[in-house]
């Protein structure tokens, strides 16, 4: 123990250690601060837009009502969908500031909704965000190389090293000892605030832990990698340029390669081209005889065969009908963008087993919850609960209903949940 | 001066020697070539892609049937905002924002389907593109080739040996800096040969490109004084290594990423969903169309009445339903510019904090800049979004006052009861084609220009004060030899 103790203060009393373990500490302290401020504020903002819907509702509400037309009810109120943060979504901000996390939809053709896109300022999205999954996977590795490119050679370099080796009993447990210390407080000071972040957000101790694990792993990683340069027995200088260089090709060079190469063998054009044809699916519907989309929405709908027939002029019921065939016509392409999406994502993962910065990054943000996975999983909760808004509205527009005050407190709200419903 | 060309000269010999100076410098122009090859055939592939959707759209448009033309109000149009060709440099924000949007009336939709949404989060790690390579790469190539540049000579003793055969430390920093400098150009040549390359076969605009080309000069040059200075303020190779990587962390990784966070927390901006509801509410406030009694629409009734001096609107020459339709299309869109503005004000505000920690990192001003110039900054897709909102209203307006003209009120009011009329408000398709075709007006090279210029000033501002901390340098070396 008392060997121990003094490696650590041999440690401490060089002059880089300190100072880099303080900024380590410093750099990850800010990080979570951030990130627990971002997601403070994303909470506030899901908070804050309840009331002003409520209002909006409302003033929906105070016009429909004169006439009690349900298809107006169904066109006018937009409903409000909301994407909480996870309780670890401060560590990996991930793609939450670039894809909305509050969205309105309403009862007609989801297609043409839910592609939507947030107020952002591209400018300030761009270098990415300042989150404690980018000190561990930038950061982390930078201060491991400035504490141990110099572990062995610097000991040789200043005619030490001989003197070393005679003295200790054991040299392999010597290094270990002073790799130890360097590594193991170089983790303490950057998981420290993270545990300190997660408690505060009160987070599940399992994927605490697992985010913990791949720090670690990921920490050892760049721990292992310069012991390997220093085996090398290059001198201080040698070992610090190599190592950084392994890091400029490993976190900025090859992920960067890696995303042209996949942008380009998996394109997604499919995105606009289902706008494009779904609008004119929809709109096509102005000019079809009534009786064929009816025909064909009963295919989809039949318990609504035997309601009274659509008459001469307008009727909602037949404005609906033709609304979700739009969606239903596209539903390949719209299967085809989410597989090419899934694809992007999936190459991504193949790639985080051989780049570690990436498979710390997908790890991470698979846990956050904030990567494209959850970006998608939140649109497939928005269409459950599209769904939920149509059926809702169809039994009143099918069977001519009157749509009263009561009707808009009945209609679904996300969040609330009904049998076998998963938003 | 043939001191210092000697001292570069040997220098460079001495780097040819060096297997990291090489290999990183090879490793650096091969990244070039890729990114530069990559960016122009990707910028070439989306823009030939949005043009042809572009294309699609409008012949959609004209094809459309015999429509009442509010039908068309909601049919709607599609645009798509071209990518210059400086973007196959710097595409700046143009994976970020959406680059289409569907127009369409009473409503402002976004502009979707930006490439980072689609990407995975590899797209976070930074884009592959020649500014990439040398607003972050370059540097840290400088910092491995240089960083021994004086701090070797003192650690091997030979800066006495040189000092002792008369060469001035000024000379000895200046032949360094020299050396380090043909460093630079060489890296600087991809990207000046893919610069030419836009403008004599893209058609790229020759000024933007010449101050890109020059900023980014500047910029590599401050980086070659600043190594050469830090390299001679440490007795060892290996500190100044350390320090540099240091510093270059702080500037281009670690600032570039805190500036923008502390500007968004600063100012944080509405959500969307939050500003669709205050224009509706505004909306409501002003005008209130689904009310039959609203005093605004009661007045405009009145006002059209008399101003063709009838009682009621059954009696008016036109139909009142495409007059109600303009009037009320004002109001929306009034409201959305009012709120884009304020947005486009408050986005603004955040890029100048940002930009204002150009002052602590290079970087951050020379990427401004590099956007800016390039015609791929912010303000470009705000452009957008402002020519797609008149546009927007425009089409809208000419619909409604066809509504107004061609149909009468009789046959609108009856459309729904009335075969005949219904057959009658569906007028000719030929009206489609009377509707102008979207074209987007790109920055001028004037208005590129200014928008660079606070970039490139802080850009200019950090080489003088390298220029002035080399000197200080030279001198302090002078002494201590």
């Amino acid at each position: 123990m008392a060997i121990w103790l003094h490696e650590l203060k041999l440690f401490l009393r060089q002059r880089m250690a300190l100072p880099l373990l303080l900024l380590t500490l410093a750099v990850a302290s800010s990080a979570v601060v951030a990130g627990v401020a971002e997601v403070s504020r994303q909470h506030d903002v899901i908070e804050r837009i309840q009331p002003q819907q409520a209002e909006d509702e409302a003033a929906v509400a105070a016009f429909v009502t004169v006439s009690g037309d349900p298809g107006s009810a169904a066109y006018y109120t937009f409903h409000a969908t909301w994407d909480e943060p996870s309780p670890l979504a401060f560590a990996a901000l991930g793609q939450r500031d670039v894809a909305p996390y509050v969205l309105r939809v309403r009862a007609l053709s989801l297609e043409s909704q839910i592609h939507e896109g947030e107020n952002y300022n591209a400018e300030t999205a761009l270098p990415g965000r300042f989150d404690w999954a980018f000190v561990l996977i930038y950061l982390a590795p930078l201060f491991l190389i400035a504490l141990l490119h110099d572990l062995r050679s610097g000991e040789r370099e200043a005619g030490r090293m001989a003197m070393i080796q005679s003295m200790v009993r054991s040299e392999r447990s010597l290094w270990l000892r002073r790799v130890a210390w360097r590594v193991g407080l170089t983790y303490l000071a950057l998981s420290t605030p993270f545990a300190i972040g997660a408690a505060i957000m009160a987070a599940p101790a399992s994927e605490v832990l697992a985010m913990l694990g791949l720090a670690a792993l990921y920490v050892l990683f760049w721990a292992v990698l310069a012991l390997l340069v220093a085996r090398l027995k290059f001198g201080s200088v040698t070992n610090a340029a190599s190592l950084a260089a392994t890091w400029l090709v490993l976190t900025l060079v090859l992920p960067g390669l890696a995303l042209l190469a996949i942008n380009a063998a998996i394109p997604v054009r499919q995105g606009v081209e289902l706008t494009l044809a779904q609008r004119e699916l929809v709109h096509a519907g102005w000019d079809r005889p009534k009786e064929e989309t009816m025909q064909d929405f009963f295919q989809v709908h039949p318990e609504w065969r035997d309601t009274p027939p659509v008459g001469l002029g307008f009727h909602y019921k037949w404005y609906y009908a033709f609304q979700h065939m739009g969606d239903v016509g596209v539903a390949e392409q719209t299967t085809a963008y989410r597989a090419g999406l899934e694809a992007r994502d999936g190459w991504t993962r193949r790639i985080g087993y051989l780049l570690p910065a990436v498979g710390v990054q997908v790890g991470l943000h698979r846990l956050a919850e904030t990567d494209l996975a959850a970006q998608m999983a939140y649109q497939d909760r928005i269409r459950a609960f599209h769904d939920r808004l149509r059926t809702f509205y169809y039994p009143y527009v099918f069977n001519d209903v009157t749509f009263t005050m009561d009707d808009f407190a009945r209609a679904p709200r996300w969040g609330q949940t009904t049998t076998g419903d998963p938003s | 001066m043939s001191i210092v060309r000697r001292i570069a000269a040997n220098d460079i010999v001495q780097m040819r020697r060096s297997r990291v100076a090489l290999v990183s410098l090879l490793i650096l122009l091969a990244l070039s070539i890729v990114a530069a090859l990559t960016s122009i055939a990707h910028r070439d592939a989306s823009d030939e892609l949005r043009a042809r959707f572009q294309a699609q759209a409008d012949v959609e448009f004209e094809g459309q049937p015999a429509r009442h033309p509010h039908r068309m109000v909601h049919y709607g149009h599609f645009v798509f905002r071209p990518l210059p060709p400086l973007a196959a440099f710097d595409p700046g924000v143009d994976s970020f924002t959406g680059n289409t949007i569907f127009l369409e009336g009473h409503r402002q939709n976004s502009a979707n389907f930006g490439d980072v949404r689609q990407s995975s989060l590899l797209a976070r790690f930074g884009q592959l593109t020649p500014a990439f390579v040398l607003q972050v790469l370059a540097p840290l190539v400088l910092v491995f080739i240089g960083f021994g540049a004086i701090a070797r000579e003192r650690e091997q003793g030979t800066l006495r040996v040189l000092a002792a055969h008369g060469v001035s430390a000024r000379a000895m920093l200046g032949g360094k800096a020299a050396a380090l400098g043909v460093v630079a150009a060489i890296m600087l040549a991809p990207a000046a040969l893919a610069m030419a390359w836009l403008v004599a076969a893209g058609g790229a605009p020759i000024l933007p490109a010449l101050a890109l080309l020059a900023a980014y000069a500047a910029y590599l040059a401050l980086w070659v004084l600043a190594v050469v200075t830090v390299s001679s303020l440490f007795s060892n190779a290996r500190s100044s290594l350390v320090a540099l990587l240091g510093l270059w962390t702080l500037t281009t990784i670690l600032l570039p990423r805190i500036a923008p966070d502390i500007a968004l927390a600063a100012n944080p901006l509405p959500t969307r969903l939050e500003t669709d509801i205050a224009i509706q509410r505004d909306v409501r406030a002003t005008g209130d169309s689904h009310n039959p009694d609203d005093p605004y629409y009661a007045d405009f009734r009145a006002g059209v009445l008399e101003q063709y001096g009838v009682d009621d609107v059954a009696d008016l020459p036109v139909n009142y339903s495409g007059l109600q339709a303009m009037v009320s299309e004002e109001l929306t869109s009034s409201m959305f510019d009012r709120y884009a503005e304020r947005q486009f004000a408050q986005q603004r505000q955040q890029g100048n904090t940002a930009l204002a920690f150009g002052l602590l990192s290079p970087a951050i001003a020379m990427r401004d800049l590099s956007m800016a110039a390039a015609g791929t900054d912010l303000e470009g897709h705000r452009r957008f979004l402002t020519q797609a909102e008149a546009y927007r209203f425009g089409i809208v307006q000419q619909l409604n006052q066809l509504q107004a003209e061609a149909l009468t009120y009789a046959d609108d009011r009856s459309r729904n009861t009335d075969p005949e009329a219904a057959q009658r408000v569906r007028i000719d398709p030929s009206h489609w084609h009377d509707v102008p075709e979207f074209s987007y007006r790109s920055a001028t090279t004037a208005e590129k220009l200014t928008a660079a210029a606070p970039g490139l000033l802080l850009v200019l501002a950090w080489l003088l004060a390298m220029v002035a901390a080399f000197r200080i340098a030279a001198r302090r070396l002078g002494r201590a030899l």
